[in-house]
């Protein structure tokens, strides 16, 4: 199937569907209770979802889902991120359902994603360990063999929702070579059948998304719980980030889109020197440039999401645009929407803080713009010499400066 | 794709790889191959030819009615044809405004002998045009236009002058907004005019731009007799022909190829030139590309580059599904001109002092065309609307903010 551009008349239902029942299940009072609570986790709100079946949206029917693509899901995240949703659906969904759909045992599927489509359980992933980048050296948690299990044995941080997830996926080092990315393998754990996992709440900024410091200390896994290969960790990894990103792109955009919205209609709203302050040009035109900013973050996500659901190899460098531009834009849409509100943009009870503090935590996992741009330059690198290299060399007058 | 068709995509492209070996000016891509000399009369009538070319073996003149001369083919036919053209860097099309603004101007406005009679010769390349909008006092303020004409049986007998008037010392034919009604408000006073440049009192003075070219001139109007039949859409409204031509302006023009799918051969296209160029350049006995402020900014035209093709897309069935209203075109003005801009200044930025060395000096690098475009972009940033004007489409129109205040 081709690209698509634009929605469909389904997705287009989706997206009705999910902004009406945001906005009537879990509207901004709801998002701060549940800022306020440990947790930040709603189980009704997880069974509702459940309920209308976006729990299950991108698995298949054997599995409880309903088989929707990768496409679908984004309209669905960038919904939840226009109310900064706290819930744990990337955590469940990108970071461990879609890893246990592509690589799991058929008993791992068969015991996981009916649950997952049912709402019955939360799941997530610990990846990151102390320096918060996604890269393969820093996984330093050890994964030690003892007869037919493994012992888990360090500390991961920011990970998400740990607290309230039944399954948790790990990351840890099997083997130390030479190459950081052999030697890392995912464990698969029912966080409530064992002992020595110990997660503690992170005060972090963004409220809305709460992250957790896990201790492992001689947590016993059976060889069995191993997703994928031993040692062969890294490959799934990097599909996981592959499609998180993505969603985060999708969440992000959402949330910026949002956050214009807010901005612009304050611009209507606020009163100075005996006008709203929309008449002023100096703030035109710097909504406009957000309106611009954007309309091209939202095509590198959708082309992203796009490739990611057509596989197409594309979607590595689709990816990787996406982010630092929907990173670079929407940290810019959520800094002006505050300027542009004066005072009270920089209060507590304001909304604009949560979208800034939200989008700024995205920005930061999977890579920031900086990051992703030095992707994109050696993937330039490769086509350039696989273009052939010279041509435009022949060019009339060309003086090679450097031989 | 059915093995079919994709083996007619194929043929397409062995064909156009003939009609490109047998057609392609002598030397063309090689060292020995001299071009015209910018701006000058052979440079355009190269141009024209090459698009008659290229029109004959159906090769452009895409997305137009057939009883208009259009030709049709399918979109992968069109990424086909586009792919190999691009992979040649086969000669630029004669580059005037009538496939650009004029071509859907008729489209939306004109009479049915208008576009029978001017759009094949459009698409063909066989007549230039030029547009006569801005005058010394309408430039961004263009309601302000001061042209007049008078009815005089079946004529109007046109007064008045514009300026900065592009591509008019070669054009064919021209577009002009005039006030035919001299008592009625801004807005509903004008009617919108196609007219023949050969027409007595009609005028050419160039000017000289900063590029040390003459693209662009001053045109007078003195006396000068257009027939009634003439006149686009309805007397008085003028205004919003005009209009239309300004939206197909903003939006880049008139799109006679489908963008490609592929990111290798198309859109990277530009980038890969500036690779390129990082790789071959030392500064300070540093390889540019090795540099990472460097190679950040390239990635990230790159990164705009697709953006823009995926934008275009969703614009291009944004339009079909009839949920755009044309104020979208702005963004893609000033995102794209502005770009232009930027990638500019970064080529003069790696190329330090040796940017200065225009067309002439045998140190010129490409003998000067790099300096030659840093300078031209600072007009993409007026020409067709400024960016603050575009700026203010997009904020009252499309943001509903009200009109501005300083
Ligand atoms: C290379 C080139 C080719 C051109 N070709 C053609 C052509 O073929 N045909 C044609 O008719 N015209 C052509 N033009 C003219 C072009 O359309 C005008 O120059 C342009 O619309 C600006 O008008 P102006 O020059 O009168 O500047 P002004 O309108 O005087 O503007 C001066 C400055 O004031 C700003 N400004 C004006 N009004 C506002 C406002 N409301 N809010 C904020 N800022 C404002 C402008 O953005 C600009 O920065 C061409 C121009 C260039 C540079």
């Amino acid at each position: 199937m081709p690209i698509e551009y634009g929605l469909n008349e389904q997705q287009e239902m989706l997206k009705t569907m999910s902004r009406d029942f945001i906005a009537k299940e879990c509207p901004m009072t709801r998002v701060r209770e549940l800022m306020k609570d440990e947790t930040g986790f709603s189980p009704e709100l997880w069974k509702k979802m459940a309920e209308l079946g976006w729990l299950g949206l991108v698995f298949p029917e054997e599995y409880g889902g309903t088989g929707m693509n990768f496409r679908d899901l984004t309209i669905l995240l960038e919904e939840m991120g226009r109310t900064v949703l706290p819930s744990p659906f990337i955590s469940t969904l990108l970071l461990a359902g879609l890893p246990i759909l592509a690589f799991g045992t058929k008993e791992q599927k068969d015991e996981i994603l009916p649950k997952i489509a049912r709402g019955e359980v939360v799941c997530t992933l610990a990846a990151l360990e102390e320096d918060g980048d996604w890269w393969a050296d820093s996984i330093n948690v050890r994964a030690d063999r003892k007869g037919d299990q493994y012992v888990i044995n360090g500390t991961k941080l920011f990970v998400p929702d740990a607290k309230v997830a039944n399954y948790m996926l790990i990351a840890a080092r099997t083997k130390r070579t030479e190459n950081p990315e052999e030697g890392i393998t995912l464990f698969l754990l029912d966080t409530r059948e064992v002992w020595g996992i110990l997660s503690t709440g992170l005060k972090t900024m963004d409220e809305t998304r709460k992250q957790y410091e896990v201790v492992f200390v001689n947590v016993p896994v059976p060889a069995k719980n191993i997703l994928g290969e031993l040692h062969q960790g890294w490959p799934i990894m990097k599909q996981i980030a592959l499609h998180t990103t993505a969603a985060l792109c999708a969440e992000m955009v959402g949330a910026g889109e949002k956050a214009l919205e807010m901005t612009v209609a304050y611009l209507k709203e606020r009163v100075a020197f005996g006008v709203v302050i929309g008449s002023f040009q100096a703030l035109q035109h710097r909504a406009a440039d957000l309106v611009i900013g954007l309309e091209y973050a939202r095509s590198l996500m959708e082309w992203a999401a796009e490739a990611i659901k057509e596989d197409d190899p594309d979607a590595i460098t689709a990816v990787s645009m996406a982010k630092s531009f929907c990173g670079d834009t929407c940290k810019k849409v959520v800094a002006e929407g505050i300027q542009m509100h004066g005072g009270i943009g920089f209060t507590w009870d304001h909304d604009m803080h949560l979208y800034f503090k939200r989008v700024w935590a995205s920005d930061t996992a999977f890579g920031d713009g900086s990051y992703h741009r030095e992707l994109i330059a050696k993937a330039l690198d490769e086509i350039h010499q696989l273009a052939g290299h010279g041509r435009w060399m022949k060019m009339p007058g060309r003086i090679t400066q450097t031989g | 794709m059915a093995v079919e068709e994709t083996g007619k995509l194929d043929a397409l492209r062995q064909e156009i790889r003939a009609f490109l070996r047998k057609n392609l000016p002598k030397g063309w891509g090689t060292p020995e191959y001299v071009a015209p000399e910018r701006g000058s009369k052979e440079a355009h009538e190269l141009g024209k030819q090459w698009q008659k070319k290229l029109y004959d073996a159906g090769y452009t003149g895409f997305g137009v009615p057939k009883e208009y001369g259009g030709i049709e083919r399918s979109r992968e036919e069109m990424a086909v044809i586009r792919e190999e053209l691009t992979h040649t860097g086969a000669p630029p099309l004669a580059g005037s405004l009538g496939p650009s603004i004029v071509l859907p101007t008729l489209l939306r406005y004109g009479k049915e002998w208008q576009k029978k009679r001017f759009i094949p010769k459009i698409l063909s390349g066989e007549e230039s045009w030029c547009e006569c909008f801005s005058e010394p006092n309408a430039g961004s303020d263009l309601a302000n236009i001061q042209k007049t004409g008078v009815r005089d049986g079946d004529e109007w007998v046109v007064n008045g002058q514009s300026v900065w008037t592009s591509g008019a010392k070669f054009a064919d034919w021209g577009v002009a907004p005039v006030r035919t009604d001299l008592k009625a408000p801004r807005h509903r006073n004008l009617s919108y005019f196609v007219f023949d440049c050969k027409s007595p009192g009609f005028e050419v003075r160039p000017l000289r731009q900063m590029t040390g070219d003459s693209e662009f001139g001053e045109t007078f109007f003195d006396n000068m007799r257009i027939p009634h039949e003439n006149m686009v859409g309805e007397e008085g409204k003028g205004w919003y022909v005009a209009m239309a031509t300004l939206e197909a302006e903003r939006g880049g023009g008139f799109q006679f190829l489908a963008p490609s799918r592929r990111i290798e051969l198309t859109s990277l296209g530009g980038v890969d030139n500036f690779v390129e160029l990082a790789k071959n350049t030392k500064r300070r006995g540093k390889v540019v590309w090795e540099d990472p402020v460097f190679r950040q900014r390239i990635a990230q035209f790159a990164i705009e580059n697709e953006a823009m093709r995926y934008s275009r897309e969703r614009m291009r069935v944004k339009a079909q599904k009839k949920q755009t209203t044309g104020n979208e075109q702005s963004i893609s003005s000033i995102f794209s001109r502005e770009k232009n801009q930027r990638q500019a200044n970064m080529v003069a930025e790696i190329m330090g002092a040796n940017i200065q060395f225009m067309k002439g000096d045998k140190r010129a690098l490409d003998d000067g065309s790099w300096a030659y475009t840093f300078l031209r972009t600072r007009g993409n940033t007026i020409e067709t609307g400024t960016t603050e004007i575009n700026r203010g489409i997009i904020a009252e129109r499309m943001l509903g903010l009200p009109k501005s205040r300083a």
